[in-house]
């Protein structure tokens, strides 16, 4: 198990912000985050990426997450933060080579040639980021925090914090893809906090909804993605259609007359 | 192949060219001055052997090498310490001297001087000649920690209210100056225009003795941070995703720049604007990495403070115009063009 | 026979033990360089320092900066066989080097009396190898002193005076306890009437009108400078309104030169006279 957390708690200036979060993660698996503005996703992810004082317990392959050094941990938990500010020239390259100071001394290697390729910015390799868009930006720090794990052996953890939010349909696609193939092939755990239902629905292997701090709900695409769920953790009017690939389709119906719906958590473990 | 794929200048030529100019401008500094001497001459005591004229050994061995030395040493300290800053404030407007940490450096020092008759006595007797860079280095490293405390939230520098905190600063330290002087002697107040004005004028191998030790060392820590620097400019929560110790990178940065800004004020007064130019010229030719930026700004910033310097002592000559007016009037426009010329903060 | 032989050895050491007459002086103080061109020995001026502005022709030598902070080059730069300056010549790390360079320097004690400005003169003179003069000069100006203290020592009460120096337009200073400007006053038997005050202080309004003078000085770095018109409080005082006051050059009052008769003289002109003080008093 690459990931396990036990009753993890986090309060921020005396208040609860994420409350008793039970989870798990096997290599390789593909775990989503989705919740509305404020559930406490992000607080929970910043926990698990050693920003934040926590109650409870993180364990990372099978070690307290307090208990690593942060050298090693560096190898094996990668965190791609919501927005990251560049204000100075730096270089496509550099910027991805940072991710890779501790293994190949910053010198460009066979592995960042191959993570420009995939993200598709090889072309931007010499540009400076302050200049890049939004997008090109999403996929350079992506770039930068694969590289950081990508050729350690042993369990991995890459922790996600709305890394497509900026990116064009096509490229989110893309960028899913390689996120999601790099986990099959090299047995890296995923948790990725994701606003697009349907980006979730078609990419992970769990999802788990949060309201309020709490786990909502806990299961795969069909089990979570439910007009109910919908309605009670968003207060979102929507249709579910099951695809033929096997997962759902959420359509919106407009806000309409719902509010924000109370329905009760209820975290069900996914078998 | 002068400049590379991304219009930089190769760090090769770049360190070849810049060699050469700090060696020419050492020369040219050590040449020149009110006093005449002969190139020959020059060259002669250089090599260990008599010159001609029996002063041109005492001009060169005694004023002109200590003097280039230590000019040299400051400027290099004062621009690795504007990098250093730049790199923890993630902006590119952090300076020694905006920041306040030079004034916070040079009140400390003031202090020592006037107060060391009185309620300082006994600081003076325990640290002796150390007394005064000692307490510039805590007053450089307490002002640098309180600008930190004032613009850092949750992470974040505030890059207005790390200015606004540096004109606060500045003029607390300018208040308490003045009030300083107000108790004063006039043997003290001679020493304090010193201070405020920036002069190397007096330099020699005792001021070297006393403050190279510190400048040096901060020079030798500064490059060991380089890497978690970088990691800086992507933000502090990244410092710590990349495996790198953010706290203590921080904190030693803070001392480095309270040891090195600490001493060059402890010897040399106030100098501002090296510590804004030098970093931002190197960055602009050779990108923003602090393994390229801390190692060229020692050198820069200590060929254009000898530079500054040597102009200084030739333009008004025989009199000398402080190094700290000279500085200013060069530094001054050019933050100016910066401000109107930038793209991002 | 021993009184020849003496007289012997002496002659010879007299080489060793008096310099060589200097060809090429600095001066780093105001006074110092008025007394060079009272001797008449301004031609071994190759350069003075900022506080040198009389007479009229100092302004037609290199200057090498302000005596507080001599430059060591600018000074070598002369080549001067001697420097004459005074306690407040600084940095004393230059000085010392100069002499390492072989110049001979003359740091001369503060005169803030009319005997050791005298002095200070003879040993000007004696450096300058021109003793006669110096003499000569020195029993002008002892007698002219003499004179303007006999008159002085008329009053039968010591008037209290405001000595006020105008550095800027806007900056004007008090003079307190401890200055040079109380030191003149002391030689025209006047007392400094800011007594709350050691060295120069920034001039409070108030404490103008509460110092209640008999007489007013203004002491002003560059002339024309002083303007009544922006300090109506002076313009109150009584002593202002029944015309005991004077302004005048600060090296002029303060420089304790050769023309401290002319100071003396001048300050002890605006004084009242002592019938006037007993008057007021009674």
């Amino acid at each position: 198990m690459t990931l396990l957390v036990n009753n993890l708690s986090v309060l921020l200036g005396g208040v609860t912000i994420v409350r008793d979060i039970n989870l798990s993660l096997e290599p390789g698996e593909v775990m989503m985050l989705l919740g509305p503005n404020g559930a406490g996703k992000s607080t929970l992810l910043r926990a698990l990426s050693g920003e934040l004082p926590f109650l409870g317990q993180i364990v990372m392959a099978g070690r307290q997450l307090v208990d690593w050094k942060p050298s090693q941990l560096a190898r094996r938990r990668a965190v791609m933060p919501q927005k990251v500010d560049v204000n100075f020239p730096l270089t496509v390259e550099e910027v991805i080579a940072m991710g890779r100071a501790s293994t190949s001394k910053g010198k460009p290697d066979g592995i960042i040639d191959r993570l420009m390729v995939e993200l598709d910015i090889t072309h931007l390799r010499h540009r400076m980021v302050p200049g890049l868009s939004g997008g090109e930006q999403q996929r350079v720090q992506l770039a930068r925090v694969l590289g950081q794990i990508l050729d350690t052996s042993g369990p991995r953890l890459l922790l996600l914090d709305e890394c497509t939010s900026a990116l064009d349909p096509a490229h989110q696609q893309l960028v899913m893809e390689v996120i999601q193939r790099l986990a099959r092939e090299q047995g890296i755990a995923v948790l990725a906090i994701v606003h697009d239902l349907n980006l979730a629905a078609q990419f992970s292997d769990r999802l788990l909804i949060m309201q309020a701090g709490r786990c909502f709900r806990e299961g795969t695409a069909p089990e979570v993605l439910t007009q109910s769920v919908l309605k009670a953790v968003y207060g979102y009017r929507a249709r579910v259609i099951s695809l033929p690939e096997g997962y759902p389709l959420v359509v919106p119906l407009g806000s309409g007359d719902a509010q924000l719906a109370s329905g009760k958590p209820s975290c069900r473990q996914a078998s | 192949m002068i400049r590379d794929a991304a219009g930089r200048f190769g760090y090769t030529p770049a360190l070849i060219i810049v060699v050469c100019a700090a060696v020419s401008i050492a020369l040219l500094s050590v040449a020149s001055g009110a006093y005449p001497l002969a190139i020959p001459d020059i060259l002669r005591v250089l090599a260990g052997r008599e010159a001609s004229d029996p002063v041109a050994s005492l001009v060169l061995l005694e004023v002109r090498m200590p003097r280039f030395l230590l000019g040299f040493l400051v400027g290099a300290v004062l621009a690795v310490s504007g990098a250093l800053l730049q790199g923890l404030f993630r902006n590119p407007l952090a300076d020694p001297g905006l920041i306040g940490v030079s004034a916070g450096a040079s009140l400390a020092a003031i202090m020592v001087i006037v107060l060391g008759g009185t309620w300082l006595g006994g600081w003076l007797e325990f640290a002796g000649e150390w007394a005064l860079p000692i307490a510039a280095f805590l007053g450089g490293s307490a002002t640098v920690f309180l600008a930190w405390r004032i613009a850092n939230r949750s992470g974040q520098t505030q890059v207005a209210t790390l200015l606004l905190s540096g004109i606060a600063i500045n003029a607390i330290a300018g208040a308490a100056t003045g009030l300083l002087t107000f108790y004063a002697t006039d043997d003290e107040l001679r020493s304090l225009t010193f201070w405020t004005m920036g002069s190397l004028g007096h330099a020699d191998w005792d001021d070297l003795l006393i403050g190279a030790p510190f400048m040096i060392l901060a020079l030798i820590v500064a490059p060991c941070l380089a890497r978690p620097l970088d990691a800086f400019l992507l933000g502090e929560s990244v410092v710590g995703h990349l495996g790198y110790p953010a706290d203590t990178v921080k904190k030693a940065a803070i001392l480095v720049v309270g040891l090195g800004v600490g001493a060059a004020v402890a010897v040399s007064g106030l100098i501002g604007f090296v510590g804004l130019i030098v970093p931002h010229l190197v960055r602009l030719v050779l990108g923003a990495s602090h393994r390229v930026v801390l190692p060229f700004s020692a050198l820069i910033g200590g060929t254009l403070l000898v530079a500054a310097d040597s102009l200084a002592r030739v333009v008004v000559a025989p009199a000398e115009l402080p190094i700290g007016l000279m500085m200013a009037l060069i530094g001054g426009p050019f933050f100016l063009g910066l401000l109107m010329r930038r793209k991002v903060v | 026979m021993r009184a020849r032989i003496l007289l012997m050895a002496l002659s010879w050491l007299m080489p060793v033990l008096v310099q060589a007459e200097p060809t090429r002086v600095v001066t780093a103080d105001g006074a110092i360089t008025e007394t060079v061109y009272r001797l008449g020995m301004e031609s071994l001026l190759v350069a003075v320092d900022t506080t040198s502005g009389f007479p009229e022709e100092t302004q037609s030598l290199p200057k090498i900066g302000y005596l507080r902070a001599l430059p060591f080059e600018g000074v070598l730069a002369m080549r001067p066989d001697v420097l004459i300056t005074s306690e407040q010549a600084a940095p004393q790390d230059n000085l010392d080097r100069l002499v390492k360079a072989g110049v001979q320097v003359e740091t001369l004690p503060m005169a803030w009396t009319p005997e050791a400005s005298l002095e200070r003169i003879v040993a000007v003179g004696d450096i300058l190898h021109a003793r006669p003069q110096a003499e000569a000069l020195v029993t002008e100006l002892s007698s002219k002193i003499s004179r303007v203290q006999q008159d002085a020592a008329n009053r039968v009460k010591r008037p209290r005076v405001l000595f006020i120096l105008a550095a800027g337009n806007h900056s004007v200073m008090l003079a307190g306890q401890g200055t040079a400007a109380s030191a003149l006053l002391d030689t025209v038997n006047a007392d400094n009437a800011v007594t709350a005050i050691q060295g120069y202080k920034p001039a409070s309004r108030e404490a103008i009108l509460a110092s209640q003078p008999d007489a007013i000085v203004i002491a002003e770095s560059t002339p024309g400078q002083f303007d009544i018109n922006k300090w109506q409080e002076l313009a109150h005082l009584d002593a202002w309104k029944s015309g005991h006051h004077m302004v005048a050059d600060s090296m002029l009052l303060l420089g304790f030169g050769p023309r401290l008769p002319e100071a003396m003289d001048a300050l002890n002109r605006v004084l009242p006279s002592g019938s006037a003080v007993v008057n007021d008093d009674s």
